[in-house]
């Protein structure tokens, strides 16, 4: 493909050029998506060098595995499906790696979340949305390894219960309480409860 | 609220119940002022998940960024191909019978400085980790006589 | 039988070649094999902060920058000349944090092998002809770097 063509060609027609070994098509596409497949990484890993390195990673093993790609989904989603993997399993190696904690024990069980009175969560009114991203990063930074990756998956990627199970190798009900736990604990950071651990 | 309530709450909101339970929780909901709060919340939180995922974006340049992914992409399909040189050998040690054209194979291997081994054994790869970061790469700069070895090891934490 | 009429006179060509081979290697054992270390400090700086680091020299800056590597400026914190005999290895300290090893596998090929900060980072064997550089690099605070380059010298 021609490269002043690369740069005006939709997505589909660059995977096409690229399932025959045209590297500079699939660069493009690297160049598209590359933000979206680096921030799904960061917002499982919570670490720039890792997301970076789980990126690129995941770029290497779509380049390998785009014969596979049949168009079920957009190029970007199946893309996005190939880093969560990597992340995972990155996760799950650093998880034997960890000792179980306290904490960790009662966040599995529901903990204080689950007594906690809801609470007014009004971002529109009340938070820009720098200010709102913040509070959501650092949110999500409070949370267990399993807790974000649940709500990540949910509310990022819109997987269904099922499917994160599938994912994360653990049952329907775990997910739906680590899920339960997450967005609470989620919500007292926005709503500017102090000290909501 | 029981910790089952909450979470068939939660799986109402998720459309994750099947729909006669979604009619019945929906009517509990709607009678029970506890409930409703919390309804209103997990919406309110999943509305500003929604608006507001943080926008990273990567802070190295396309083509930096680029070059890893292309060379290792490289890398790993250069790997088989080492195989090659040694199956063309030793199909020709097979079939060269007269003498002189052996002698001629013998001096080809020890003009280009590759040995190897009688049986065929594969060519030992330019570089070899036998310990290494799990984030090592390699890069071989043929034409410069130059290989770069990038390691995850960090200076200092 | 026909096997053996193939295999006889090329038995007597792999005898000569044998002869050749072992005159030339018993040669080569005498020499130690040279190697130049340095540890350079990337940046993207003008000039580093401390007065005994130097600006690589020309050649060394050259190959740097046909590498991939991020930076704009490589300064030399040290260099060290390594012997290492036939067979043998040797090391050489480059700063108290860094040490490098280098042992003569067999042929060309070298084993290197690196300790930072006491721990061992990594050991890799690798064909180094002479003129040839051996890079390792990794990344220092501050968005700097570090790296270790082997260059054969003889």
């Amino acid at each position: 493909m021609a490269e002043t063509d690369l740069s005006s060609a939709d997505d589909a027609a660059l995977v096409r050029a690229a399932q025959k070994w045209d590297m500079g098509a699939f660069e493009e596409l690297v160049a598209r998506h590359r933000d979206k497949i680096y921030r799904r990484a960061y917002s499982m890993m919570r670490n720039e060098d890792e997301a970076l390195d789980l990126s690129q990673e995941a770029w290497v093993k779509g380049w390998q595995r785009l014969k596979q790609f049949q168009r079920e989904s957009s190029f970007s989603t199946w893309m996005t499906r190939i880093v969560i993997n990597l992340c995972l399993d990155e996760l799950r190696k650093q998880r034997r790696q960890r000792t179980g904690s306290i904490e960790e024990l009662d966040e599995d069980s529901g903990g204080v979340e689950r007594q906690m009175p809801a609470v007014i969560v009004n971002p529109t009114e009340r938070l820009e949305r720098g200010e709102l991203r913040q509070r959501i990063d650092r949110g999500l930074d409070q949370l267990s390894y399993e807790h974000r990756t649940v709500l990540v998956l949910h509310e990022f990627e819109q997987m269904e219960y099922k499917e994160i199970a599938k994912a994360m190798d653990c049952s329907i009900g775990t997910v739906m309480s680590r899920l339960f736990y997450a967005r609470r604990r989620l919500a007292a950071v926005l709503a500017d409860l102090k000290d909501a651990k | 609220m029981t910790a089952e309530q909450q979470l068939k709450l939660q799986a109402l909101l998720d459309g994750e119940l099947p729909e006669k339970e979604a009619r019945e929780t929906a009517a509990w909901v709607a009678r029970d002022a506890e409930a409703a709060d919390l309804a209103r919340e997990l919406r309110q939180t999943r509305q500003a998940l929604a608006d507001a995922e943080p926008g990273l974006r990567v802070a190295e340049s396309r083509e930096f960024y680029w070059s890893r992914i292309e060379r290792d992409i490289r890398r790993l399909e250069q790997a088989p191909t080492l195989s090659q040189p040694v199956s063309v050998l030793a199909r020709l040690r097979r079939l060269l019978v007269p003498v002189s054209a052996v002698a001629a194979l013998v001096v080809i291997v020890l003009a280009t400085g590759l040995w190897v081994g009688f049986w065929g054994r594969p060519i030992r790869p330019d570089t070899e980790m036998t310990m290494a970061d799990s984030g090592a790469f390699t890069y071989h700069d043929y034409a410069n006589g130059t290989t770069l070895v990038w390691l995850d090891y960090p200076a200092e934490r | 039988m026909r096997f053996k009429k193939i295999l006889r006179p090329w038995c007597g060509w792999m005898a000569v070649v044998c002869f050749l081979l072992t005159f030339t290697g018993l040669a080569a054992q005498a020499k130690d094999l040279k190697f130049e270390a340095r540890l350079i400090w990337a940046t993207h700086a003008q000039k580093s902060p401390d007065p005994n680091h130097k600006p690589v020299t020309a050649e060394v800056r050259k190959k740097l920058e046909a590498l991939p590597l991020k930076w704009a400026n490589y300064f030399e914190v040290s260099r060290k000349n390594l012997a290492v005999p036939r067979g043998g290895s040797e090391q050489v300290t480059l700063s108290d944090q860094c040490r490098m090893g280098v042992k003569d596998v067999k042929g060309e090929y070298i084993e290197v092998s690196q300790i930072g900060k006491g721990v061992p980072v990594l050991k890799l064997t690798q064909r180094l002809p002479k003129g040839e550089m051996l890079v390792l690099s990794g990344n220092a605070p501050d968005a700097t770097g570090w790296l270790v380059v082997l260059k054969r010298v003889e």
